[in-house]
């Protein structure tokens, strides 16, 4: 099917840049697709950068990037007005967040006063500035990377924020066998020229969301993402469970996997594949509980039953 | 620290109720900084657990455990003793609350709890006792389900329902054990209660003792007589006798100073149906018996002694049944030997003149010893002798002289040391018995009550032809005491349970308050002749009953049979419990297959999809795999994809559904294994 191959020439393209990390490319790809933004979360150099610039190149999406530092304002992001001598007037000059992808480096090495500038853009599509209310290109992705949050030097992004993220992924690091042929490409000196080209149009991103809402969820599957949800609100282990925006992501990302796996409707496979990726930042262990969230959407998949109710 | 072994909130409220209730019960016997400790542990606990203070470092903590050994020493005057170490136990146990910080300190905390719950049956096995360790253990229990609730931040009550609803459960299972359970002899022995003062009589007698005896309340034994009860007049429970007098104080001859040759009782006939009852006695730290004249015993640890009383190798230190017949007519030594007149005539060398010339005066006025019992027994009831509880403190030397000719106010050991001295000083062998005599009848369930306040003296003499003779010198003076008791002889005085003013017998009049009393004593009657008394012999004799000869075996099979009766209920209701809920017919007919797969091993996990399972499945066994891969893609397709007009309507799907599920008979493995090979 012509879908299938053009997102598998995607996935084969970021492959290229990114080696060993297809099913993370995959569910960065499904939540683009879900008209999600998507944060990336590792230890430095493990390649988050690499891939989201792989992403916004594969995508052909107009893109900016944003380095957030300590001293990063929101006027730095989102833009300024600035008095123009000639015209005796103010004028907006738009800042970076005015593109399609919006590349945010290290989002927690900001302060919350910056990171929840981001805020209104991601949830809505439009930033307001000086009381004026414009709204961002179409469509808007953000991608975010951050260190984990007990690195130092970082403020954790709020839970209210990471619930805007559709899915955050981790990258871990590389399979061995990957790692060595990225040695061996360093050796020949053949990296630097591979720029990633764009494999997915604007159209077709279009037939992609047409196909998702197309995807069939059958009481059965509906059944099972009840339980799931219920499992994370009533166990002891979860201090904060899913909740229905959460849950909503759930559906979306599984139909949004289903449809790119050429599938009209969805299995209980599409919802254990996005479960870590759409739920994992979004639960919060109780005290008591050891785990942290991947500890918690693992119990997630082994405790509840896929079957019966 | 590490999260898991954090104490929850809730555990540790439940923790500190705990550690309060099972205090509770011994703070009467505790000094009373033991309970300071507790609070100050209370408080402490509390404030670290508010963030104000912090855990007590380890060099306060070995100040802590020094000064509570230090009091614990200073307050007993030893360390050793059932009365310290329970002391020592209870505070280490406040001690450890303040260093509570981890779930293993919990779990010694409330282990320990159990234990200490345990040691409250060395002081009482009481009712109320048993019924307050089921709430203890309810409560440690709870503590340790709320230890292993995560998540409970708050105080929650819930907690003690389930704990409860668990504890119910184990009830079965209790029955069986206190029923069947081999009951083996004590292992080791627990440290005698050198504090508990002895209760009772005590092994020697002077002029105040039993009047001060007759100011408790508390109950000296219960008696169940077989057939009717005799007359109040004829009970005379005999506990010790006392044959020597030496500085105004009557004791008994102990077991070495009798000669080998008087260490037997000499043989008594007997004639007619004896009186058969049954004694429970109420623990006293002494190892004499009670039993009315010429008692004989067949239960297990029941002597008898040459004076013809019942006494217990050992000192009773729990409730004690044993069962008595007794013949009030037999006569006992119809002869003396040399030894023993020569014993039970002894007096002082000296001393209360008066009353031997007094003695000796009675004697040469009458011709034989019975008509010198008369003429004191008439001196008594004709002279202003009066009987009473405060007769006032004897003093110095001749106390008898001064009781017979001065004060002339005595209470039951004052005549009756009078009586045997005069009777002694004219040659006539007589001793002082001590006892009991009386006791109070329970219309409830027939028993006969004896309480501490029916201690009685009285005398024996031994008169030619009859053997030992007893004589009551109280009843020449007060014939009420013997007759209708104590209170009804002290009525006038006022002085009945002068020292004990809320007990309930007091309130005997009050015929709502007495019936509940009496209720209540038939009620611990109940208690101890079934649960406190159970022993082995009673164990044997119920087994024995239900099955005829007991062996080993049988013992064993019993033992295993009844947790098979009581758990095999329990698990099926648990099995039960689990097919309760509704399932759609195509779920019902994929749970029908996987139960089909289980049969060969291969269960499927909660967490496994159908596509998992069935790849897991077809790794296991090839054979199957066209069958796995239809019965699962037609399963998926009913169960999550739309059912499309190709494949007919949704019943005909679940129809073919159900005829592959049906059809799909997997052979056991080994068959399976044949197959492959084969094919």
């Amino acid at each position: 099917m012509q879908l299938q191959g053009v997102i598998d020439s995607a996935v084969e393209e970021v492959g290229g840049i990114l080696l060993g990390k297809e099913p993370q490319i995959r569910l960065a790809l499904c939540c683009l697709f879900a008209r999600g933004h998507l944060l990336i979360e590792d230890l430095p150099g493990m390649g988050k950068t690499t891939l989201s610039h792989a992403l916004a190149a594969v995508l052909g999406l107009s893109w900016k990037r944003v380095q957030f530092t300590s001293d990063l304002l929101p006027a730095d992001i989102l833009g300024v007005s600035v008095y123009d001598a000639k015209d005796a007037s103010f004028s907006f000059h738009p800042g970076p967040i005015f593109t399609q992808l919006l590349l945010a480096d290290e989002i927690n090495r900001t302060t919350p006063r910056t990171q929840s500038a981001l805020l209104e853009a991601m949830a809505e599509g439009q930033v307001t500035v000086e009381g004026e209310t414009r709204s961002l290109p179409a469509p808007f992705f953000v991608i975010a990377t951050q260190n984990p949050v007990s690195q130092s030097g970082t403020y954790p992004l709020p839970e209210s924020q990471l619930d805007r993220f559709l899915m955050r992924l981790e990258l871990g690091y590389p399979h061995p066998r990957a790692e060595r042929q990225m040695f061996e490409r360093r050796h020949s000196g053949a990296l630097a020229i591979n720029n990633p080209q764009q494999r997915i149009t604007l159209e077709q991103l279009e037939i992609i969301r047409v196909a998702v809402s197309k995807v069939h969820a059958s009481e059965n599957l509906l059944d099972y993402l009840q339980r799931l949800v219920a499992f994370t609100r009533q166990s002891p282990e979860f201090e904060v469970g899913l909740s229905p925006r959460g849950a909503l992501a759930l559906l979306d990302c599984a139909k949004t996997w289903a449809a790119m796996h050429n599938r009209t409707h969805v299995v209980p496979e599409d919802v254990q594949m996005v479960l870590p990726a759409v739920a994992s930042h979004r639960l919060v262990p109780s005290g008591d509980y050891a785990g942290d969230g991947n500890a918690l959407v693992d119990l997630l998949q082994r405790k509840v039953d896929v079957i019966g109710s | 620290m590490n999260i898991q072994q954090q104490v929850p909130r809730n555990a540790l409220v439940w923790i500190i109720i705990c550690l309060f209730a099972l205090v509770a019960p011994h703070a009467a016997r505790l000094p009373v900084w033991v309970l300071a400790v507790y609070v100050i542990a209370f408080i402490w606990r509390l404030q670290v657990h508010r963030g104000r203070w912090s855990f007590p470092g380890r060099w306060v903590k070995v100040a802590m455990t020094f000064s509570a050994s230090l009091g614990i020493y200073l307050s007993y005057g030893t360390l050793i003793g059932l009365e310290p170490t329970v002391a020592l136990l209870l505070t280490a146990f406040a001690l450890k609350l303040i260093e509570l910080s981890q779930r293993k300190d919990a779990y010694v905390l409330l282990f320990l709890g159990y234990f200490i719950c345990v040691t409250e049956f060395l002081f009482s096995q009481d009712i109320l006792i048993t019924l307050l360790s089921v709430v203890n253990v309810t409560l440690v229990t709870t503590a340790l389900v709320a230890l292993h609730q995560p998540g409970e931040h708050q105080f929650n009550r819930g907690t003690i329902k389930l704990a409860s609803t668990m504890l119910l459960q184990a009830v079965p299972l209790m029955l069986v054990v206190f029923f069947v359970f081999p009951r083996f002899g004590p292992l080791w022995t627990v440290p005698i209660k050198s504090h508990t003062a002895k209760t009772g009589m005590s092994d020697h007698m002077k002029p105040g003792d039993v009047a001060s005896l007759s100011q408790s309340g508390d109950v000296a034994f219960r008696v169940k007589f077989e057939g009717e009860i005799p007359p109040k007049s004829e009970l005379y429970w005999r506990g010790l006798v006392f044959s020597r007098l030496r500085q105004d104080i009557w004791s008994g001859l102990g077991f070495y100073e009798v000669p080998l040759s008087e260490q037997r009782p000499s043989k008594v006939s007997t004639s007619g149906s004896p009186l058969s009852y049954s004694i429970i006695m109420e623990p006293t730290q002494q190892n004499w018996l009670y039993g009315l004249h010429y008692a004989r015993s067949n239960s297990p640890g029941v002597m008898q002694s040459s004076d013809f009383r019942l006494f217990s190798p050992g000192p009773l230190e729990a409730e004690n049944m044993y069962s008595v017949n007794s013949w009030l007519n037999a006569s006992a030594d119809e002869s003396l030997s040399d030894w023993r007149r020569k014993a039970e005539t002894k007096l002082p060398p000296l001393g209360n003149l008066k009353t031997r010339e007094l003695a000796r005066e009675l004697r040469s006025g009458v011709s034989s010893d019975e008509e010198f019992v008369d003429a004191i027994l008439a001196r008594f009831n004709i002279e202003p002798y009066v009987y009473t509880l405060r007769p006032g403190a004897l003093a110095g030397d001749n106390q008898i002289d001064q009781f017979l000719f001065q004060s002339q106010r005595g209470f039951c050991e004052h005549f009756a040391s009078a009586f045997v001295f005069m009777m002694r000083s004219a040659g006539v062998p007589a001793r002082v018995v001590a006892g009991y005599q009386g006791g109070e009848i329970n219309p409830v369930n027939n028993t006969v009550i004896v309480h501490q306040f029916d201690a009685h003296a009285w005398a024996e003499v031994w008169i030619e032809g009859k053997g030992w003779v007893r004589v009551d010198p109280t009843g020449a003076v007060s014939p009420d005491r013997i007759e209708w008791g104590l209170e009804e002889a002290m009525q006038a005085e006022g002085s009945f349970l002068a020292a004990a003013p809320l007990s309930a017998l007091r309130f005997r009049s009050v015929p709502l308050l007495n019936m509940l009393r009496l209720r209540y004593d038939a009620l611990t009657y109940r208690w101890q002749s079934w649960v406190v008394g159970f022993d082995r012999e009673r164990q044997f004799d119920l087994l024995q009953r239900f099955f005829g000869g007991i062996s080993a075996q049988i013992f064993a099979t019993i033992l295993l049979g009844s947790w098979v009766l009581v758990l095999v209920p329990v698990a099926i209701s648990l099995f039960r419990k689990k097919d309760t809920h509704p399932v759609s017919r195509w779920d019902k007919q994929y749970l029908i297959f996987c139960g089909r797969m289980a049969k060969l091993g291969l269960v499927r996990a909660p967490g496994e999809t159908p596509g998992q399972f069935a790849q897991r499945a077809v790794a296991e066994l090839p054979v199957y795999a066209k069958e796995l891969e239809q019965i699962t893609r037609q399963y998926n397709a009913i169960a999550y994809a739309k059912v499309d007009g190709s494949g007919g309507s949704m019943g005909e799907a679940l129809g073919r559904f159900t005829r592959t599920v049906t059809r799909f008979k997997p052979a056991r493995r080994r068959g399976v294994i044949d197959e492959t090979v084969s094919s």
